[in-house]
C-alpha cells in the first residue's frame, strides 16, 4: 500500500535486503517542486491575513502617517498595516496637526517625512511637542538624508527616532518596536 | 522549476529585472507587501508613480527650458523624483536622478541637460519593461496555493 501511495505522488519506495534475505533498509524518494521566490516570500506573510508572531505586538497600534509623495505615502501606509497598525495617512503637515489636536483621535505613534513643502516635518514636530509631552506621541522621522546634522536636529526637538529612506519593513518594525519599549509600551 | 510555462517565463523576465540593474532591492519590498488584500499592489503602485512622477518630468523640462537657470528649482524637483523612483526599486532612473543633483550642485548646466535626456530613456525603458511584466502576469493567471495537509 505504501508502495501504491508513494507511486501515485510520482516517488518510489523499496527496500534493500541483506545476503541473509532480511530487510535491512528501506528507500523513500520523493521530488518536491522548488517554490519560486515570489511564492515563498508571499506564504512567508501569510496567506490568509495570519501575520507572524513578531509583528502582533502592533496590532490595533494607532498610527498617523504624513508624506507628501503619494508614492511613499502609499507604501510605508501599506507597510505599517502589515505590521498590523490601524494607520490614518495624510498628505501636508496642516493636515497632520489638525488629526493630532482632534481629541477623539488619540495616535500613540507619528511617522513624518521631514521634507514637506509649506510645512516640513522639523516645524510639524516642534509644534506637537509644545502641546504635548516629550513621550507622547512618539514621532518617528522619516528622511532621505544620512546626515548626522539632520538626525540630531530631530532628536533636539523631541522626534524619538530617524529612520532613512527608503524605508524597508525590518526597518520600521525594528524602529517601532523601539520606541515603543523604550517608553515601556512594548510587551 | 515551475511548470507553468507561462509562469516561467515571467520568472525568467523578473530574474532579468534585477540581472541587468533596471530594479533593485526596492522592488522586493513592493512584492513582500502585495497579499490577498491588496493582490495588484506592486502594478498598482507603479502605475501610479508612472503617473504622478510624469508631471514632475514635465516640470523639469520647462525648467530647463527657463532663463535664468534655476538650479535650486531643478534639484527641489529631481529630490522629489529621486523619491518616487527609489519607492519602486527603480535603480537606474534613481542613478540618474541622483547624477542629475551633482550637476545641479556643481551649477553645470550642459551635464544637466545630458544627463536628464539619458534619465527618460531609462524611464521609458521601464516602464515598457514593467508594462509587459505585468501583462504577462496577468495572463500567467493567480498562483496556485499549494494545500497543506492538517
Amino acid at each position: 500500500m505504501c508502495k501504491k501511495l508513494v507511486q501515485m505522488m510520482q516517488g518510489n519506495v523499496w527496500i534493500s535486503t541483506n545476503s541473509l534475505g532480511f530487510a535491512q533498509s528501506m528507500t523513500l524518494l520523493l521530488r518536491f517542486q522548488i517554490q519560486s521566490y515570489i511564492q515563498r516570500t508571499m506564504y512567508a506573510h501569510g496567506t490568509s491575513g495570519e501575520q507572524s508572531n513578531s509583528y502582533s505586538r502592533f496590532r490595533g497600534l494607532r498610527v498617523l502617517l504624513a508624506d507628501d509623495d503619494d508614492i511613499n505615502r502609499i507604501v510605508t501606509k501599506k507597510m505599517l498595516e502589515k505590521l498590523g497598525c490601524e494607520v490614518t495617512a495624510v498628505s501636508t503637515g496642516f493636515e497632520c496637526l489638525s488629526a493630532i489636536s482632534h481629541a477623539e483621535n488619540s495616535f500613540r505613534v507619528v511617522v513624518l517625512d521631514l521634507h514637506m513643502p509649506e510645512i516640513d516635518g522639523f516645524e510639524v514636530a516642534t509644534r506637537i511637542r509644545k502641546f504635548r509631552s516629550r513621550n507622547w506621541p512618539l514621532i518617528i522621522a522619516l528622511t532621505a538624508s544620512a546626515e548626522d546634522h539632520v538626525r540630531e536636529r530631530c532628536l533636539q526637538i523631541g522626534m524619538n527616532a530617524v529612520l532613512q529612506k527608503p524605508v524597508l519593513l525590518q526597518g520600521m518594525a525594528a524602529e517601532l518596536q523601539r520606541v515603543l519599549h523604550r517608553t515601556g509600551d512594548g510587551v | 522549476m515551475e511548470r507553468n510555462p507561462l509562469r516561467r517565463q515571467l520568472q525568467m523576465m523578473r530574474k532579468s529585472f534585477f540581472d541587468q540593474g533596471y530594479l533593485d532591492d526596492q522592488f522586493v519590498q513592493l512584492e513582500e507587501l502585495q497579499d490577498e488584500a491588496n493582490p495588484n499592489f506592486v502594478e498598482e503602485v507603479v502605475t501610479l508613480y508612472y503617473r504622478d512622477s510624469s508631471r514632475l518630468i514635465l516640470s523639469i523640462e520647462q525648467a530647463l527650458e527657463r532663463k535664468p537657470f534655476d538650479f535650486n528649482k531643478l534639484d527641489a524637483y529631481m529630490h522629489q523624483f529621486k523619491g518616487s523612483s527609489s519607492s519602486i526599486g527603480a535603480k537606474k532612473v534613481k542613478a540618474e536622478s541622483t547624477l542629475f543633483r551633482e550637476y545641479c550642485k556643481s551649477g553645470n548646466k550642459e551635464g544637466c541637460m545630458r544627463c536628464f535626456q539619458q534619465l527618460k530613456k531609462e524611464y521609458a525603458t521601464l516602464r515598457k519593461k514593467l508594462e509587459a511584466y505585468f501583462q504577462l502576469a496577468r495572463q500567467a493567471g493567480p498562483m496556485e496555493t499549494a494545500c497543506r495537509p492538517k
